[in-house]
């Protein structure tokens, strides 16, 4: 159990720069999510802490010491791969005792040990299969007995249910968050699920390009996205976004919408978000703006009315037994307190003060 | 009428079919026919050969003849033998680590390197046969085995290299990984993982060198004399002041030729990869 | 990491190897090019004269020009021969069958045969006395009754590119046929709905989409075609006269009958200058492909 850190870490190929002057502390015990698209440096971060990929610049520290010069097995780390890097011409019983067996740890203690990992992860009646004869929740599962057979300091997982389908993913996801709290061990994950990110982290850095956007508890990543990217990253259906301007105090954009936001500062370009679920549909006339209905989405739990204003389409969330045709006339009620302001060309957040 | 087309159309495909028979049954011919025939060949006596005839009384004279004196074939065979599977033995195991190191690692001159390795298959051997010649002269080692292994670990240590850089590359390296954070040496994740994952492309391998080294030609008619006489040049000797004795080529040809037809068939589906290196899947 | 210094170490002994065994020899041979050397004369090389050599080779010696005229003579026909005979041969393999079957199990054979072996059979086969193909083609054409192949210059040489192409043609079709598996089916389907016949769709859809596999055949066969040696020994000795003397047979005539080193060297390094030059246009086309 202890801490990792990043301290002004940077990772580039050529011209390329996958990791751009990063530092990050993660406390021991946490779950961290490292939360962003394809490309966008998460995985490349990992596998620096890992030391599958060696910092163009920058440290990388765990539990305190600096740990750039040193190879992966002296890290006490271990790791879940994205196709969970199973051995396949070995039974699931030697895949999992791998570990151990490289330390020299032998016979009926490591039978013990590999015993009891299984047994964590359910996969008792499996170990003598190969990984070909399984299905993947199984192999993914082999993957995590793997990796927790060792008590290591900190656990890597890159990706681990994207190859999973949806219904698994789900009962997965809660086997790891369960593990992750009873084994209290230092765990950081990436993922560019934000589902995943949202309810397994502690804390989640959002990144793009190379660089953390926001890091912070989901609550406030979710509440009080720092910028543009991770407003629209976030949340499914994703927030709101509209173009427009804004002046003292009022936000205004084309087609009627119009808004009063508690920011003073601010004069210019601004985008305006605000989240599906926050938007209220009204009969025509009774709201904060009118629109023309674009389309209509049953969800099941809900219903998705996506409308027209002016030449921007926002989507809000209504009960599941509300109805209406395409192109009938609607108006919008934004809950004033789940506003959200940014300046259009910083994308940052502006906090109303 | 509609009918009509459907008919004319489905004559038209039974006649492209015909075709189509006809010129596989001729490939097919021409591929084999030369090979049975020389197989025909061995079995025939000096007097048969004349009259080009398919029914006659088979003989097995010529193989005895070829392996007794003077001729010795069995010498041949062996010297083929020790050569090839010696080229083979050196060759691969340090060709799977050069291999193994292209695949996984970047360097520096990687590509210039690379490009090195694929180069020598472009050189005709015309060019090296000549100063390999003048030095082993010079060194009292023409017509050895030595001599021979030396040339031919010049022709396949590249295609090797290049061959089972081709075969890792399709290797995926999660496994590999996982096995470095579990904590193994990179040559320990070499012998526990990687081998036994990618062995039967080394043996693809080995085999496409062994064929290539049993049948070389031009250093071996070079640099041999009496001793270490391998069988593609033995194969040219077969003759006197009357001729060539064309039934003991054929059936020294049936030697030379039955192991390699094995050889191949077992490895058959990735002879062309290999050549080509990957760039043709 | 211990890796850094690993890897180097991984690739030593290859490397040691192919230094040793190609790049030295290379480099020896190139050097000799530029020297008077008749192993006749003496055991030691001679001295240096520039590029004489080369200079002689490309504009005073007939047997230079000869082999030159020779070569590409038959690099141009062999490998025209062999990529389209591929090409037809893979495309008839592409579909399912008894017949179909059979050719693509015997496609290797021929390969696996010694290059010196197909020189011998070939030349037994078109004996003018004993040839089963001689005999095959009087039966076939009787104007060509007793006709000795390999006493005419122009036939000697047809029937070198055929025991050439005998030997590349099956394995080459191997490899486009593997080239076409990879293609994606469906704009031949595509064209197909759209009313295009099997000629056309091969023409327009195939065909073009086959190029960059066809290119690498064709320059990958040229080199082949260019080094090739083996057959020219066993088959026709270089015969009749000078008629299929290539380059490759000259540099071996040069040095092992006259015994002037010094000038084999340089006519060897003309030649592999040509072969490297291929070499280049190769490993582009094929990077291209990786890449794209």
């Amino acid at each position: 159990m202890a801490d990792v850190a990043l301290r002004r870490v940077s990772k580039n190929w050529g011209s390329f720069v996958a990791v751009r002057d990063q530092s990050l502390e993660i406390r021991d015990g946490e779950f961290m999510v490292l939360l962003g698209p394809s490309g966008c440096g998460k995985t490349t971060t990992m596998r620096m802490i890992a030391g599958l990929e060696e910092p163009s610049s920058g440290d990388i520290l765990i539990g305190g010491q600096r740990v750039n010069d040193l190879p992966p097995r002296d890290r006490d780390i271990a790791m879940v791969f994205q196709s969970y890097g199973l051995y396949p011409h070995m039974t699931v019983a030697e895949n999992i005792g791998y570990p151990l067996k490289l330390r020299g740890i032998k016979g009926a203690e490591r039978d013990a040990r590999v015993r009891a990992a299984a047994a964590k992860v359910e996969l008792e009646p499996l170990l003598a299969r190969r990984p070909k004869e399984l299905s993947g929740g199984q192999r993914q599962r082999v993957a995590l007995a793997r990796a927790i057979i060792r008590r290591p300091t900190v656990f890597l997982m890159d990706e681990p249910l994207s190859n999973l389908d949806a219904k698994l993913r789900v009962s997965t996801r809660a086997e790891i968050k369960h593990l992750q709290h009873e084994l209290g061990v230092t765990t950081v994950y990436v993922t560019h699920d934000q589902i995943e990110a949202m309810t397994l982290a502690h804390r989640v850095a959002v990144m793009n390009h190379g660089e953390i956007r926001q890091l912070a508890t989901p609550e406030v990543i979710y509440d009080r996205p720092a910028d543009l990217f991770v407003a629209g990253f976030i949340g499914s259906p994703p927030m709101n976004l509209v173009a427009g301007t804004h002046e003292e105090g009022v936000f205004t954009a084309p087609g009627g919408l119009r808004a009063v936001t508690r920011v003073a500062r601010h004069a210019g370009r601004a985008v305006l978000g605000i989240r599906p679920e926050d938007v209220t549909v009204a009969p025509a006339g009774a709201g904060d703006v009118d629109a023309a209905i674009y389309a209509v989405e049953l969800t099941g739990d809900a219903v998705l009315v996506t409308v027209r204003i002016g030449e921007a389409r926002l989507i809000a969330k209504a009960d599941r037994t509300w109805r209406a045709e395409p192109g009938s006339a609607v108006a919008l009620r934004f809950d004033a307190t789940r506003l959200h302001l940014f300046d259009a060309d910083t994308t940052k957040r502006l906090n109303p003060e | 009428m509609k009918t009509d087309r459907a008919t004319a159309a489905r004559r038209r495909r039974l006649i492209m079919r015909a075709v189509e028979s006809a010129i596989l049954l001729l490939v097919l011919f021409l591929i084999l026919f030369p090979i049975l025939w020389m197989a025909l060949t061995s079995f025939k006596r000096p007097v048969d050969l004349f009259d080009l005839t398919l029914v006659f009384t088979p003989t097995l004279d010529n193989f005895r003849t070829i392996f007794a004196a003077p001729w010795n074939i069995g010498q041949t065979l062996l010297n083929s033998t020790i050569v090839a599977g010696l080229t083979v033995a050196i060759s691969i195991p340090f060709s799977t680590l050069a291999a193994y190191a292209f695949s996984r690692f970047e360097m520096r001159f990687k590509h210039a390197l690379f490009f090195t390795i694929l180069a020598t298959q472009f050189i005709p051997a015309v060019v090296v046969v000549l100063p390999f010649y003048l030095l082993f002269r010079d060194l009292g080692l023409l017509d050895t085995h030595f001599a021979l292994v030396i040339v031919n670990l010049a022709i396949v240590t590249p295609f090797a290299v290049w061959m089972l850089k081709g075969f890792l590359d399709a290797v995926p390296t999660e496994s590999e990984e996982a096995a470095l954070v579990d904590g193994a040496t990179r040559l320990r994740v070499i012998l526990d993982i990687v081998v036994p994952m990618v062995w039967p492309g080394v043996l693809v391998t080995a085999v496409f060198c062994f064929i290539l080294t049993w049948n070389e030609f031009l250093f071996a008619l070079i640099l041999t004399r009496d001793d270490a006489v391998t069988l593609p040049v033995g194969i040219t000797r077969f003759r006197t002041e009357r001729g060539d004795l064309w039934e003991l080529i054929a059936a020294a040809g049936i030697l030379i030729s039955i192991p390699m037809f094995l050889l191949a068939s077992v490895i058959q589906r990735h002879f062309v990869r290999g050549m080509t290196g990957g760039a043709v899947k | 990491m211990q890796d850094r210094r690993l890897k180097y170490l991984l690739i030593l002994p290859a490397a040691l190897i192919v230094l040793g065994t190609t790049i030295w020899p290379l480099a020896i041979s190139f050097v000799t090019s530029f020297r008077d050397w008749r192993l006749t004369r003496s055991l030691t090389p001679g001295p240096f004269i520039g590029a004489e050599h080369y200079v002689t080779a490309l504009t005073d010696d007939p047997d230079f020009a000869n082999a030159l005229r020779v070569t590409a003579l038959f690099v141009v026909i062999d490998v025209t021969i062999t990529v389209v005979s591929a090409l037809g041969l893979a495309v008839l393999l592409r579909r399912a069958g008894v017949l179909h079957s059979m050719v693509r199990a015997v496609l290797i054979l021929p390969f696996a045969v010694s290059p010196a072996l197909v020189g011998i059979s070939f030349r037994f086969m078109f004996n003018a006395e004993m040839g089963v193909f001689t005999w095959l083609a009087g039966a076939i054409v009787p104007p060509l009754q007793g006709f000795v192949w390999l006493a005419e210059p122009s036939t000697a040489l047809l029937v070198l590119v055929f025991s050439d192409a005998w030997r590349w043609v099956p394995y080459m079709a191997l490899v486009v046929l593997g080239g076409m598996a990879a293609l994606p089916r469906e704009p031949e389907e595509a064209a197909r709905i759209d009313g295009a016949s099997e000629w056309q769709v091969f023409r327009d859809v195939t065909l073009p989409a086959l190029l960059p596999v066809l290119a690498i055949v064709a320059i990958l066969k040229t080199v082949f075609a260019l080094k090739m040696f083996d057959q020219v020994v066993t088959l026709t000795g270089g015969g009749p006269g000078q008629s299929t003397v290539t380059l490759a047979y000259l540099v071996y005539s040069i040095a092992f009958r006259w015994y002037d080193m010094g000038y084999a060297s340089a006519v060897a390094w003309i030649l592999t200058a040509m072969l490297m030059l291929l070499a280049v246009w190769y490993t582009r086309l094929v990077l291209r492909k990786a890449g794209a």
